[in-house]
């Protein structure tokens, strides 16, 4: 599907100008980003740093004790095993803690999307795009290291990441298969619980990456949401009847988003079901008009959410 | 290629695990081992029962803890001392100071006035962990001296080997 580019307005070339941006990335947040203006100041700062305890070492209260003893300023946030850190004496990545494992620093979005997995101890659960294994250790120490989690990575440098996160957060149920996600239906398994976090065009981390104002392309929405409609067709014939699929991508556009999910509702007995947090899924884009249901999928925006940007949808698998 | 350990490999490891107090710890549970032709080693696995099975057979790149590598004697990981440290009651270790702790953390050794406390009957040549003041594992290192003279000097008293912060070093000097 051809991406879709908006005619220039005044506004759309102010801004632009403003926040150095290309103007049809501009245009289209316009059509749907709420307060345009607003997200655009937010993504100029830095992004708001999260650190997720990993209760396989450590609970919530002790971290706390610890990182604040050396300084740290740490808020609850809606997840209680997830903090949002006000103040650092030194970088979050180079504390004694951060190496023994006791905690992983990953955005609150991300965590939110392992949350709507909803896992249970001793389940068989597939991530399908694991590294650096944020989600798959947090998706394991909601396991309590029990069960079968399978994790799938093909690039060395990354698996390289993935093992040192694994290793380092002391995961005991989790072996990583050398596998290309598209190829997963070779596993001859069925899970549980699946999480398809596409690889994306990576919108949702301008205010991380500045140059993705304008190194990025609409053909690059038009590539990467070829690959997520054959993911997560893939994805849902590796999901047990009445288990739970979750995709999710950090990127803004409803072609990487919403017209993948209502792609998937066309064509499989799915159901989507309802997650605590974020704002509502799309209904409409362009002359796209979406299943009602997809508003039961959840966008993340960083002055609204104050994450970076993120889509979640929880799908119920019945066939 | 992950398989079981052999008679042989067991003896071996159960006599380590015995010397670490982890002995009773690892009755029971899943060890594998993955052959390493490359570097002509075997790395130690300690995985959950319900994944052991998947790994015999799918042959991951990698599945569960590596706990310690097998040559002609067994080796420990910084997970393997990292869990030693949480659940055994008797082990080989040296206390040090915060300022040990940060040095160690970059791979330095450690001097003899940067350890508060030592285990008992610690011996010349000895691979010992390294803990931090809150008794976590921070390195393996071995030691320079026997017990008496590990506090008496101000020397270098134990050589680390390996510790927590080697793999994010290595990475960092790949980029």
């Amino acid at each position: 599907m051809k991406t879709f580019v908006f005619p220039n307005s005044p506004t759309s070339s102010i801004l632009a100008q403003q926040y150095g941006y290309h103007e049809w990335l501009i245009n289209r947040f316009l059509q749907f980003v709420p307060d345009v203006k607003c997200f655009l100041e937010k993504m100029e700062r830095e992004p708001q740093l999260y650190i997720r305890v990993n209760t396989l070492k450590i609970n919530t209260k002790d971290l706390k004790e610890k990182l604040v003893s050396k300084g740290f300023e740490l808020e609850d946030t809606i997840l209680d095993d997830v903090l949002s850190v006000k103040k650092q004496i030194f970088r979050a990545g180079a504390t004694t803690e951060y190496l023994l494992g006791y905690y992983y620093i990953q955005d609150l979005s991300s965590c939110l999307a392992v949350d709507a997995l909803d896992v249970r101890e001793s389940q068989s659960v597939l991530d399908m795009a694991s590294a650096p294994g944020g989600k798959t250790t947090y998706i394991s120490q909601k396991m309590r290291n029990t069960g079968i989690l399978v994790a799938l990575e093909t690039n060395p440098r990354r698996m390289r990441a993935l093992r040192f996160n694994l290793q380092r957060c002391g995961v005991i149920n989790t072996c990583v298969l050398k596998l290309d996600a598209n190829n997963a239906i070779d596993l001859n398994m069925q899970f549980e619980r699946v999480i398809l976090d596409a690889p994306c065009s990576c919108e949702g981390i301008i205010a991380k990456d500045k140059s993705r104002k304008i190194n990025h392309r609409p053909e690059d929405i038009e590539f990467c949401a070829a690959r997520q409609s054959t993911l997560i067709e893939t994805a849902v014939k590796l999901v047990k009847p009445g288990g739970l699929l979750v995709y999710s991508t950090c990127s803004f556009a409803p072609e990487e988003n919403e017209t993948i999910v209502n792609l998937l509702l066309e064509k499989h007995d799915v159901e989507i079901e309802p997650i605590r947090y974020g704002s509502e899924g799309l209904t409409s884009f362009g002359v796209l008009h979406f299943n009602l249901k997809l508003k039961n999928t959840r966008r993340f925006y960083p002055h609204i959410h104050n994450t970076l940007g993120f889509y979640i949808a929880k799908l119920r698998v019945y066939s | 290629m992950y398989r079981r350990p052999t008679r042989q490999e067991l003896t071996i490891l159960n006599r380590a695990f015995n010397k670490w107090g982890v002995f009773d710890f690892f009755k029971n549970k899943s060890i594998l081992i993955k052959e390493i032709k490359t570097r002509n080693t075997r790395e130690i696995y300690f995985l959950s029962n319900e994944i052991e099975k998947i790994a015999l057979s799918e042959q991951p790149s990698y599945a569960g803890l590596m706990i310690g590598e097998l040559k002609k004697n067994f080796s420990l990981s910084m997970q393997g001392a990292d869990l030693i440290s949480k659940v055994s009651k008797q082990f080989p270790y040296i206390i040090v100071n915060e300022t040990a702790e940060k040095s160690t953390l970059y791979g330095k050794n450690v001097y003899s006035r940067s350890i508060i406390s030592t285990s008992s009957a610690i011996n010349e040549n000895e691979v010992v962990i390294i803990l931090n003041q809150k008794r976590e594992a921070i390195a393996i290192g071995k030691t320079r001296f026997g017990e008496s003279l590990l506090l008496q000097n101000d020397k270098i008293a134990v050589t680390t080997m390996i510790d927590a912060g080697l793999y994010l070093r290595s990475e960092g000097n790949k980029r």
